[in-house]
């Protein structure tokens, strides 16, 4: 069960109030009444999330064809990290996959 | 991949997030920015969260209850092993838990510590992934936002 395997997705859009703050990104969580401050690549990471679950692999995809990563070939394993953090604190979500494709 | 499928949840995804950073902070310029994913720094390290000093108390987080299915909207159906609900009777899918489960059973099975009680390895899992997939207005939403653990 890694990280690469999970497919990750974003609750509802009024779930989250986002505002930049010199430089860096305030988000309240309304459900948790938690207040997150986040740096980069966080903001851009939780921009690319969609309600429709999918992997870490399809969201680099997506930041490539928006950023020019500076990660080259090792981006994906600190955007599954990134991924996880934003689980576990909340701002993301993930399912397991099915077992059996 | 569909392509034209990628573009427009992109889209939807800045009108529902990227619009609100402010378009010269965070939008896409005529130019690429240049992103840093790894940066050697500990993903950790990207995110602080703040707890409001008058949020619920920690027991009472621990005491809310989770059911699953919400009985409102998923009677009689089944749980999928990816955590949708699906009709009686498919395939591979699990049945409703027979009893709520509670908010220290859900944060210890999230953690992977332990499963919810009763269940199996697989019905566990199938459990844990509509409970993540909870949105606002269904029950149980509420206890699962607040078991969220801020650094």
């Amino acid at each position: 069960m890694t990280g690469e395997a999970r497919q990750y997705f974003r609750g509802a859009p009024d779930e989250l109030l986002v505002r930049p703050l010199e430089g860096l990104t305030l988000i309240y969580h309304r459900p948790s009444g938690v207040t997150h401050i986040v740096d980069s690549p966080v903001p851009e990471i939780l921009s690319q999330l969609d309600a429709e679950p999918c992997p870490a692999s399809t969201l680099l995809a997506r930041l490539a064809r928006q950023y020019e990563l500076e990660d080259g070939e090792g981006a994906l394993d600190p955007l599954v990290a990134h991924l996880e953090t934003l689980c576990e604190v909340g701002l993301a979500r993930a399912v397991e996959p099915e077992a059996k494709g | 991949m569909d392509e034209r499928g990628h573009e427009r949840k992109g889209m939807d995804c800045d009108a529902d997030i990227g619009a609100e950073h402010g378009a010269t902070e965070h939008g896409v310029g005529a130019t690429r920015r240049k992103l840093l994913l790894g940066g050697g720094l500990a993903a950790a390290t990207a995110v602080v969260s703040i707890r409001p000093a008058l949020a619920n108390t920690a027991a009472s987080v621990l005491n809310c209850q989770i059911p699953v299915p919400d009985p409102a909207k998923g009677s009689g159906q089944m749980i999928s092993a990816d955590g949708k609900l699906v009709p009686h009777g498919t395939k591979g899918a699990f049945p409703a838990s027979g009893r709520p489960f509670s908010g220290e059973e859900v944060k210890a099975a999230l953690r992977g510590g332990k499963s919810l009680p009763g269940t199996s390895y697989e019905q566990n899992r199938a459990y844990l992934n509509y409970i993540r997939r909870l949105q606002n207005g269904t029950s149980g939403f509420t206890c699962y936002a607040s078991l969220q653990m801020p650094r």
